[in-house]
Order: structure tokens, then sequence, then C-alpha cells
């Protein structure tokens, strides 16, 4: 565990953006004013950046809106908040997903329990790409639901898209699209992504962990590391990112409208404002599959979730899985 | 039904495309399938091939089903086949890994949903028939378990 209790002490203290003194800080953590400029060090590690100006104290370069289970409880509807089992929040975890499939594994939590982080040290991509998060600079987010059937939840990947967009179009933030499956982007960009993880349990129910992750404020110190183009909510918002603890209880009030209906509505009520999102319809692309680039154009998405790709060898295709790249060769 | 008959069918349908056949020749009926499980059977094992009686059926019998050695595990989705949690990470089995039902062997991705593909019979993985990172179809054969 890299986070210490009386590191958390320190953030809450800075978390307003504000100047503060290393005399009073060191007083407030019952620590020597060395002792701070070390966890100060440690933080930076973490992804935030500070100014240290002598005879001011130190300030962070952006305030930072810590989880807060409380701001999150108030924000959500009268429908969420009875089928909410649990909100777990860590400030360090190694995955969201990891954590609920692990409960769900050993028995121990119930559908409608929602794991979130500040700070994630093996968050992951489809399989095993690193999900970048500086601490509090993004929403991690995961729900655990369950399902009577392997046929319930089928497409349910594309319909959490549907719900994360509207819940980013109630707060406010513009231009949100739609990439297959399931990628949130802005102008081309990635702003998140949304990993579900399927296991089966007792009495041929399935336990299905719903990821999802939100740039909210990723420091360019941090951005050497994706390997992809990206993009932040305080890019978006032009330096007004929406309240993360309201934006969490947004997503939670769109992900808790859509799955207890799911299994009657089917992937068939979202599939059309999918298409409405969707954000690389025409597009010249590649499809990065076993080893495989096939090139062609991004046609659409068929009614049960597949990419439909018009290839360059084999006409019109469709396909359950592969990277999705678009080409700038065409 | 004669047996050379039953022969020759076999060697028919190897040559073709052909899944599965069935022929009703008055009372008797022979019906002959080489879904993927059984492809081993009859391609690997040539002496198999030359002594039908696995295959070939008593009048009545409705079906044969053609069981490999062990029991084979199918894809119960089309998508990538990932052998491992993550990249690099270690693989849930290895052949000659002891499974017990229930125990993850792979995770097959569709839609960016993981579905980890559990063992449904104890035993010791005797083939593991799809490579890493290669998508495969629906009822594929992934593992045989033996």
């Amino acid at each position: 565990m890299r986070f210490s209790v009386s590191l958390k002490r320190l953030l809450c203290l800075l978390a307003d953006g504000n100047f503060h003194s290393g005399v009073d800080l060191a007083t407030a953590l019952g620590v020597s004013r060395t002792a701070v400029w070390n966890m100060m060090r440690e933080l930076k590690e973490l992804g935030l950046e500070f100014s240290a100006i002598s005879g001011k104290g130190y300030c962070l370069s952006r305030p930072v809106e810590l989880l807060d289970g409380q701001a999150i409880q108030k924000a959500l509807s009268p429908a969420t908040k009875p089928q909410i089992a649990e909100i777990e929040i860590h400030d360090e975890l190694d995955s969201t997903n990891s954590r609920l499939m692990g409960l769900a594994s050993s028995g121990s939590a119930s559908a409608g329990t929602v794991c979130l982080a500040e700070y994630q040290t093996k968050g992951r991509g489809r399989v095993g790409r690193v999900w970048h998060t500086p601490f509090g600079g993004n929403i991690c987010l995961s729900l655990l639901w369950r399902f009577e059937d392997f046929n319930a939840f089928s497409g349910l990947s594309l319909a959490v898209g549907v719900a994360i967009a509207r819940a980013l179009r109630t707060e406010g933030v513009p231009g949100v699209g739609l990439k297959w499956p399931n990628d949130i982007l802005w102008r081309g960009s990635k702003l998140g992504g949304i990993l579900l993880e399927v296991s089966g349990e007792a009495h041929g129910r399935y336990a299905v962990v719903i990821g999802i992750g939100l740039n909210v404020h990723i420091p360019s110190s941090r951005a050497g590391d994706i390997d992809q183009a990206w993009v932040d909510l305080d890019q978006v918002t032009a330096g007004h990112p929406p309240s993360r603890n309201r934006l969490i209880a947004g997503l939670l009030n769109e992900l808790f409208l859509l799955l207890p209906d799911y299994p009657a509505q089917g992937l068939q009520s979202y599939i059309g404002e999918w298409r409405q999102w969707h954000c690389q319809a025409g597009q010249p692309a590649v499809l990065h599959l076993g080893g495989l680039a096939i090139r062609g154009v991004v046609s659409g998405v068929s009614d049960d979730g597949l990419l439909m790709m018009d290839c360059e060898e084999g006409g019109l295709r469709k396909f359950a899985s592969g990277d999705l790249r678009l080409r700038t060769d065409a | 039904m004669d047996i050379r008959k039953i022969k020759k069918l076999i060697e028919l349908i190897e040559e073709s495309d052909i899944a599965e056949i069935e022929i009703h020749e008055g009372e008797e009926s022979v019906r002959l399938s080489r879904y993927s499980a059984s492809q081993h059977v009859i391609s690997n094992s040539p002496a198999q091939a030359q002594q039908p009686q696995p295959i070939a059926l008593a009048p009545a019998s409705p079906q044969v089903p053609e069981e490999p050695p062990g029991h084979v595990l199918r894809s119960p989705m089309v998508g990538t086949f990932y052998r491992s949690p993550t990249p690099g990470a270690k693989s849930f089995v290895e052949i000659g890994s002891s499974v017990k039902v229930g125990d993850t062997l792979c995770i097959i991705e569709a839609m960016k949903i993981l579905n980890q593909i559990e063992a449904d019979k104890d035993g010791v993985i005797s083939k593991i028939l799809v490579d890493n990172a290669q998508p495969v179809e629906y009822n594929q054969p992934l593992f045989v378990i033996e």
C-alpha cells in the first residue's frame, strides 16, 4: 500500500487548491517539515502536481475533489438508492473490477455493490491494456450485477456505452461519441472506456462486473505513458469539469435504469440510440484481430451489437472482437 | 448395413465439407458426424478410420456420438480466446494441469465482455486447441480434458 493515512490527511488539507504553509501542514499532521516535503514528493509520484513557493507554502496545481460517499448518495435518484447494496470507496486498489470479481466469486457481495477507487495500480483496458489513473484524476467505477442466464446480458457492453453517454450529456459534457464496442470518445480522442467481466455461478447464474473508467484530469506529466489519443473532462469542458461525485451518481442513475429491465428489453431497446452516438460510421479503419490487420470501412453495428465492416477483402463482414483503429492512409 | 458401405461413406465425408450425414436404408440408418472433436479421431488416427466399429451403428439406434478420447470443452460464443487474465500473466492452465469443475480455463472476449470459461468436468488438460489471442467460433473445441 503506497497510500498511507497521513498522506491522505495531507491531501485532504491541500484538496482546496489553496496555499498551505509547511509549518501549518506539519503541525496539523504532527510531523516535521521535512516529512511534509517527503510526502509532497510522494503525492507527485501519484500524479498530483503542486507548486512550492518559499514564504507561501504548498499548493496543488488544481483543486482535487476526493471521492465522497455522502455527496454521491445525495445525488442519487430516488429510484437508484434502494437498488444499491453498498458503495465501497478505496484510496488505492489494483483494480475496481478485480475487487468485485473477487467478492463475487467468494459469494460475499450482493448485486448492486459499487466499488470506487481514487487510484488503481492495475487498472485494465481490454485484456491487459493498462488504464492510467493518477490519484483522484479519474473515475474508476465498478458495479456488480447478476443475471439468471447467459442470454440475458447479450450486448450489454454496448448498452452500458449508451448509459454513460447519457450521463455525460446530463452533466453538461458536450460532443461525446461512441466507438465500437463502447469506448467513449470526444473529437476522436479517448475520454473513457468500459470493460465487463463475467463469471458463471451456481444454479446457472452469472455475475457481471461492469467497469467504467473516465478521464477527469490527467496531468501532462502522465501523458507520455499513453499510447493513443486521449482527452480528459478538463479539456472537454474548457477547465470546468462536472463534479466528480455528482457525475458518479449520474452514471449510477443511468446504470440502474438500464440493468433491472435489461433481460426483458435487451440490446434492441438501445441499439438505435447507440447508432446515434456512433462517431466512426463511414470511416476507413483497420481491425486488429489475432495477428491479422483487416482493412476496410466501418459500416456500423448489427442489431446484436457486432461490428460491421466493409472489408477490402471479403466485403461486408461482422466481428465480435478485435481492436479497431481508424486509418489516415485511405 | 454393410461395413464396407460405411467405410466408403466415411471416405466420402472426409473428402467433402459435409459436417454430418444420415442415411436410411429400410429399417436401418446410419449417421456420421465429423464435428471438430471427431475430426481428430478420423483424420489423426487412420487405424480407427479403418475400423469403423465405434462409428458404425446398430439398426434402430438413432445416433452415434463419436466421442474423442477425453472431454472436449467448446467455445460458447464467437470472440477472442485468451489463455491468461492479462497479457504476460501466467496462463490459467497448461497441458497437464489438473482442473476441477468451475476452474477458469480461459477468457473469451466479445464486444469487450470478458467471459471466464470454466471447466465443466474434473480431469487433466490433455490438449489446448487454440493459440492465445486468436479468434474462435461458436462451438469451436478449445480444450480436451481427460
